[in-house]
């Protein structure tokens, strides 16, 4: 390809480009969660704010039995619905983009509506299907599977996670979605033109290929869903609990807000640690598939 | 005669659109055959039938006189270079090209083994290790030739392979690609849109039109034998007139336009009164100061346009009626060129008229 020769951008104006999205991040973002970051080292006598710098609310929830035990089963609950939302959107999407081509628009029509369709209604909706007098508790009864009603249904972990994949679904999809669209039906073709079976050509290009799409899901997902503090309330039960809902509770009733910024940031560090714990897993396993790179010249 | 591919009343519909419509074509072995056509012809899908990337809605496709088409596509011992070379960007180019060979399970001191051979055979050496990414184009397409042709096909489809480069890398690849059809003997389907790649390096050309074949034959032949108006208009220029068959005798017969009655070799089945065209080729054209008094077909006319070419100059000539028809005068010498405005006297012989009927 010719390289044209174009005008040498001055060094500022890539800075300038992004400069107002720059500012919008400042304000919505990182502003005001470094004033939590802030809160975080600081502490709470009665109702007065002591502004002096310390570690003390991280040494207290890293070291509290119940907080740890929270944040540990938020990332679990997390992890557990973004493995499984990826598993069950990856063909979702596979057969939306390949499959039902002319009906494409219309599924993704009917995900979007979903996304309208209000958080509270659908949780009491999935209440009301798996309630002790439930639809699920029914059917299971009627069908003699079971003696009465099946109590972990609701108010457990399981609950949650049923629920959260459900609300979550349409934005595990989209990224994965739009991944498969762009790949190039060429590439595709060409693996299968040079002797690749359905199975391999997914294997060896559509997967590898789409994976970036695969992982902003996985991401997006445990992300949005291990802060969550409102399903556990209302299906969480005992076992439920996240977090979330500790730290809902230091910033209403407790208003105990270095507390509560401290949980949040232990939260987040934990979850960046867990990441970049399965990213390195990743790249090892990227790695030891890619080791039989053809090296000609030995 | 031995065919690799036949081609039997290929139909191909994707919705209302007819993209083939009952194409019947039988590709020799060893031979480089292009398919010729406008965009939207066709030209891809038939190749892609070929490939099995493509279902035909009817017909049949034989490779040497077997049923393959409902094989599908990964089974079959064809292999294609894609329009925009369609590289797997994950992959270096080695992997490459190795990928059809380790789908085969070939083992791998023969991969290595292979893949160098086609790297010194694109003049690639020492590129093994780069990504899809940092290719210029005809790199590129030269790693998607070699991807196909490692894996030793029976018939190589070049889908527009050339399109993208710019000229001059383009006329380098026509050479190089000749001689590698030439060092291999495989057969090549070539489809291209441009008339003189596929005059340059074809054995036989397929000139194809709104899903049909138009004609099929050698370059030479398809240049000094149009069968029809597309076909002389679409390879190379061609001046053309519409008429009828005015008069008959023996050798020649006469075709009333417009603009002049112009002597032509006879077909059999012609008849007065029939409607037909004429066309001549603007290289066989003379150009003189004087009236030409030696060739039957004469105009007089005045330039408009004097458009140089280096070897050849072109010169837009108004005629009697205001018909503007181009002619292409070689320069031997270094004889003056006509300016605009002069008056000029333009002859050709009857041999050089070719009539067409449609
Ligand atoms: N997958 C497809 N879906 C719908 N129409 C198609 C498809 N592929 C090709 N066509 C149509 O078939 C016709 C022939 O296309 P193609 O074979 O690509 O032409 P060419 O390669 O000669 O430019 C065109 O009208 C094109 O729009
Ligand atoms: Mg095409």
């Amino acid at each position: 390809m010719v390289t044209s020769q174009t005008d040498r951008p001055s060094i500022l104006s890539p800075w300038l480009r992004v400069g107002p999205l720059t500012i919008m991040m400042v304000i919505f973002f990182v502003a005001p969660i470094g004033i939590f970051f802030v809160y975080s080292f600081w502490t709470k006598e009665g109702w007065d704010i002591v502004r002096q710098w310390t570690f003390e609310n991280y040494i207290y929830v890293l070291t509290s039995p119940v907080y740890t035990k929270l944040i540990f089963r938020s990332l679990g609950v997390g992890l557990r619905i973004a493995i499984l939302s990826v598993i069950i959107v990856y063909p979702l999407a596979y057969t939306m983009v390949f499959k039902f081509e002319k009906y494409r628009d219309l599924i993704l029509f009917l995900l979007a509506i979903s996304l309208f369709s209000n958080y509270l209604v659908r949780i009491y909706a999935w209440r009301a299907i798996l309630s002790s007098n439930g639809l699920v508790n029914w059917l299971l009864m009627s069908a003699g599977l079971a003696d009465g009603p099946q109590p972990y249904l609701l108010y457990s972990q399981w609950g949650v996670i049923l629920i959260l994949l459900n609300v979550y679904l349409p934005f595990a999809t989209l990224p994965i979605y739009s991944a498969l669209l762009n790949l190039d039906r060429d590439v595709i073709a060409a693996a299968a033109d040079l002797g690749a079976s359905p199975l391999r050509v997914f294997a060896e290009v559509t997967l590898p290929l789409t994976m970036p799409g695969v992982i902003v899901s996985f991401v997006f997902i445990f992300l949005l869903t291990s802060g969550d503090f409102v399903t556990p309330v209302f299906v969480g039960g005992k076992e439920g609990m996240m977090i979330g809902n500790a730290v809902a509770e230091q910033f209403g009733a407790l208003a105990n807000w270095p507390l509560g910024s401290a949980m949040v940031f232990s939260t987040v560090i934990l979850i960046g640690l867990l990441l970049g714990l399965i990213f390195l897993v990743y790249r090892i396993v990227r790695n030891v598939i890619n080791r039989k790179r053809y090296d000609l010249y030995r | 005669m031995d065919y690799i591919i036949q081609f039997h009343e290929i139909t191909k519909r994707f919705g209302h659109v007819v993209a083939l419509d009952k194409v019947s074509l039988e590709v020799k072995k060893g031979e480089f055959l292009s398919l010729l056509g406008p965009s939207g012809c066709g030209k891809t899908t038939l190749l892609r039938t070929c490939a099995g990337l493509e279902q035909p809605t009817k017909g049949q496709v034989l490779l040497e006189g077997q049923d393959i088409t409902h094989m599908p596509a990964y089974k079959r011992p064809v292999n294609m270079v894609f329009q925009r070379w369609a590289l797997f960007p994950h992959k270096t180019v080695a992997e490459n090209i190795a990928f059809g060979l380790t789908i085969k399970k070939t083992p791998r001191p023969d991969i290595i083994r292979q893949v160098r051979a086609m790297l010194e055979l694109v003049k690639l050496e020492g590129y093994e290790n780069r990504f899809p990414k940092q290719l210029s184009g005809g790199q590129s397409q030269r790693v998607a030739l070699a991807r196909a042709l490692v894996m030793q096909p029976k018939v190589l489809l070049l889908d527009e392979p050339l399109g993208s480069l710019d000229l001059k890398l383009r006329q380098e690849m026509q050479i190089e690609l000749i001689n590698i059809h030439k060092r291999l003997g495989t057969t090549f389907i070539y489809v291209t849109h441009d008339q003189e790649e596929a005059l340059t390096m074809s054995d036989r050309v397929v000139v194809m039109n709104h899903g049909h074949i138009v004609q099929i034959g050698p370059p030479a032949q398809i240049y000094q034998k149009p069968n029809s108006v597309f076909a002389a208009q679409f390879i190379g220029q061609t001046i053309l007139f519409q008429g009828q068959v005015s008069a008959k005798n023996g050798e020649s017969c006469q075709v009333a336009t417009d603009e002049l009655i112009i002597t032509c070799p006879t077909g059999s089945d012609l008849h007065i009164g029939q409607d037909v065209f004429v066309s001549v080729r603007p290289e066989r054209v003379r150009l003189n100061d004087t009236p030409l008094v030696d060739l039957e077909n004469r105009l007089e006319g005045s330039i408009v346009n004097t458009i140089f070419k280096g070897p050849a100059v072109y010169y837009q000539i108004e005629a009697p009626g205001g018909r503007i028809i181009t002619v292409q005068q070689h320069l031997e010498q270094d004889i003056p060129l006509y300016e605009a405005g002069s008056n000029v006297f333009v002859g050709w012989s009857s041999k050089n008229s070719q009539i067409l009927l449609q």
